[in-house]
């Protein structure tokens, strides 16, 4: 028990959100996403894209904001396969997106050998943006929240920019209402003369745009050069973290916090030899929790209505 | 309009396709003019080329024959899961293959089986042990993984007390971390042998162990080294493949020291990597594939060790001068032991009690 309580300190809690980072940025894109009406399985193979194309821009241009740029517009481009093929083309979201999964392993393993001569690994990526650690003054010193909150790296408190944007944005604007709609009931949308189908791109189009910067952040931040498969199903917890949340950015991001420090946690249980078992529990211990948390929660969460219908209207004239 | 759109669709399809061809092989095939080459192939583990371990090890070894032998044509495939291993090892002994690889343990039973299905054709498994009931066209090839964790652990015992002075990269607390992939075979060999070298030369030390569940997860990697670091660990040495560059990085970032794996690591990260356990893949791949072609291909597990040659530690690069000749007589006299039978290295943690 003496070792449990060596482990429970701040350390535990910055590890909590330096591991939730990737997986806040992709839940807040699936929920902006799902709300539109589109079921995006596609975010891991987002984020993998978005991780490669960081590190190239990075590494070809020495500086790892132009590589964070390419991760965030190479993951929104990758994306609008996704919207082309589910929006335009009717296609069945989930195929849509497990396939666009698959496309991402072999694309960048492709652009792997071209650009590097062969796959697997980049080379260590000089400037990164790790090297970054922005301390604000004052707000840092806070006890515990300080460490927590206000001494991170960058694309870290981009993420909890983008949580607080994101949550006015799609309760307060006209264009969050209308993206809302779009998930709840298209044809009353259409009816009022807004697209449907403009504001179901512009869903998928904002998830692809924050998995790419989670990609980024996994590629030119947290680690400092690009390994293939680096992303590890992040993308499909960031799936769990927005249901359990219930379609809200504000719950997608404390369930991504919740996975985090599962992670924390079990490799620190492992550390301290808190309990004498196998490796392996550890391992899948915050998976088990993210499983629970899903199956214990979904009940009160209700998904958007027309989430994963296709919207089809006749248009005269086409 | 729309049409416009179906095309572009198609389009897309067939680059997929042609993506998807792409990728499939990454040497290069030179023909010849001779009658029937000798030729020698690997499937890579998931992992892939560029590994900077051991598919990258084997492939070198392919190489090496090409060069050195007469008439010798290699081939590589890559394995992009699991699921890929007995079909391409088959296929390369279809294509023709004399002597085809398979590298890393996670392919042990893809390998047998093609063995079993392609009398004609030799296999060897790069990590694998062979069986009684195996094939007689199937070689195994291990490494004593332990003896140069061993030698690794005695660099990090001594380094972590003795001569925590020497930079100020190291701590007095005397812990020392270990990063694991998976818990495989040659993994837990490595792990188990630089405790018990660290263990040899500082019994007091206490060596923190974390396995991370992939080999490709380098957030997973530098989690569990930055985990092991708040305990005061100063020296992380990974097992870990791919994910043990996280490792190394949060060692950079902390400025600690770290010890990478299987081949020299020094280049990840010039001013962390103190040196690295080294297994020298390129070396037994060569033998085994000249064994094959001059006809005298072995069947069974062949082991490579300290006696071959095979494994080691690499040169200390810009930490030559910091480390003390003390430290590395005692490496050289670790050596010794080994060859000489007055050392034996435990294997497993049940061994020694972990």
């Amino acid at each position: 028990m003496e070792a449990f309580f060596t482990i429970a300190n701040t350390d535990l809690l910055v590890a909590m959100v330096r591991l939730s980072t990737p997986i806040t940025l992709a839940a807040i894109g699936a929920v902006i996403c799902e709300r539109s009406g589109i079921v995006n399985i596609a975010m891991e193979g987002i984020m993998i894209v978005g991780a490669f194309f960081a590190a190239v821009g990075a590494l070809y241009t020495g500086n790892p904001w132009i590589g964070l740029l390419m991760g965030i517009v190479a993951g929104g481009i990758f994306s609008l396969i996704h919207a082309v093929a589910t929006v335009s083309f009717h296609l069945n979201h989930v195929v849509s997106g497990a396939v666009l999964n698959i496309l991402a392993m072999g694309v960048t393993r492709y652009f792997m050998v071209l650009f590097f001569g062969h796959p697997g690994t980049t080379d260590p990526i000089p400037n990164n943006l790790g090297q970054l650690r922005w301390a604000i003054p004052g707000l840092s010193k806070i006890p515990v929240i300080g460490r927590m909150f206000f001494d991170q790296t960058p694309i870290v408190y981009f993420s909890f920019i983008l949580v607080i944007f994101f949550a006015w944005f799609m309760k307060k604007t006209k264009v969050g209402l209308h993206i809302r709609a779009a998930g709840e009931h298209p044809l009353a949308l259409e009816t009022i003369g807004v697209s449907v189908k403009k504001m179901r791109y512009l869903g998928v189009f904002i998830s692809g745009l924050t998995s790419g910067m989670g990609g980024a952040y996994l590629a030119i931040e947290n680690s400092a050069s690009f390994t293939e498969g680096m992303t590890n199903g992040r993308g499909f917890i960031a799936l769990a973290a927005n249901i359990s949340g219930g379609w809200n950015p504000i719950g997608a991001f404390i369930a991504s916090l919740f996975f985090g420090f599962a992670d924390a946690l079990q490799v620190r249980f492992q550390v301290g030899k808190v309990f004498d078992i196998p490796e392996e529990i550890f391992i899948i211990f915050p998976y088990v929790a993210t499983i629970i948390a899903v199956a214990g929660l979904v009940r009160r969460s209700r998904p958007p209505k027309e989430v994963g219908v296709d919207f089809m209207i006749e248009q005269e004239g086409d | 309009m729309k049409k416009g759109w179906r095309i572009l669709f198609v389009m897309m399809a067939l680059l997929v396709l042609f993506v998807g061809c792409q990728g499939e092989e990454a040497a290069e095939e030179q023909p010849e003019e001779q009658a029937e080459p000798f030729l020698a192939s690997m499937a890579t583990d998931v992992g892939g080329l560029g590994d900077k371990s051991f598919n990258d090890g084997a492939y070198q070894g392919l190489q090496k024959a090409e060069q050195e032998l007469d008439n010798v044509e290699i081939k590589v495939i890559e394995s992009k899961q699991q699921t890929d291993y007995i079909p391409n090892l088959t296929g390369l002994a279809e294509d023709g293959s004399d002597i085809v690889f398979a590298v890393g343990f996670l392919m042990e039973s893809a390998v047998k089986e093609a063995a079993t299905n392609m009398p004609d054709t030799y296999f060897a498994g790069i990590d694998i042990g062979a069986g009684e009931d195996d094939p007689d066209n199937f070689q195994g090839i291990l490494y004593k993984e332990e003896q140069a964790g061993y030698l690794a652990g005695i660099v990090a015992g001594m380094m972590t007390k003795e001569h925590a002075d020497k930079t100020d990269k190291l701590n007095d607390a005397n812990v020392v971390g270990v990063v694991l992939g998976m818990l495989i075979p040659p993994v837990e060999k490595y792990e188990v042998g630089f405790i018990q070298g660290v263990h040899s030369v500082n019994p007091d030390c206490k060596v923190l162990s974390v396995t991370s569940g992939s080999f490709t997860d380098q957030a997973k990697g530098k989690e569990a080294a930055l985990a092991m670091i708040e305990q005061d660990a100063d020296i992380i040495f990974h097992a870990a493949g791919l994910t043990g560059l996280g490792a190394i990085q949060a060692a950079k970032e902390e400025g600690v020291l770290a010890i990478g794996v299987d081949v020299d690591q020094n280049n990840v990260a010039p001013e962390t990597v103190l040196t690295s356990a080294e297994k020298k893949i390129p070396q037994s791949v060569f033998l085994s594939i000249k064994s094959a072609y001059e006809g005298n291909f072995q069947t069974g597990t062949k082991v490579y060790g300290l006696a071959q040659d095979a494994v080691g530690i690499s040169d200390f690069h810009s930490f030559d001068d910091m480390v003390p000749q003390e430290v590395k007589d005692a490496v050289e006299q670790a050596k010794k032991d080994i060859l000489a039978g007055d050392v034996t290295i435990e294997t497993s943690r049940e061994a020694i009690g972990r």
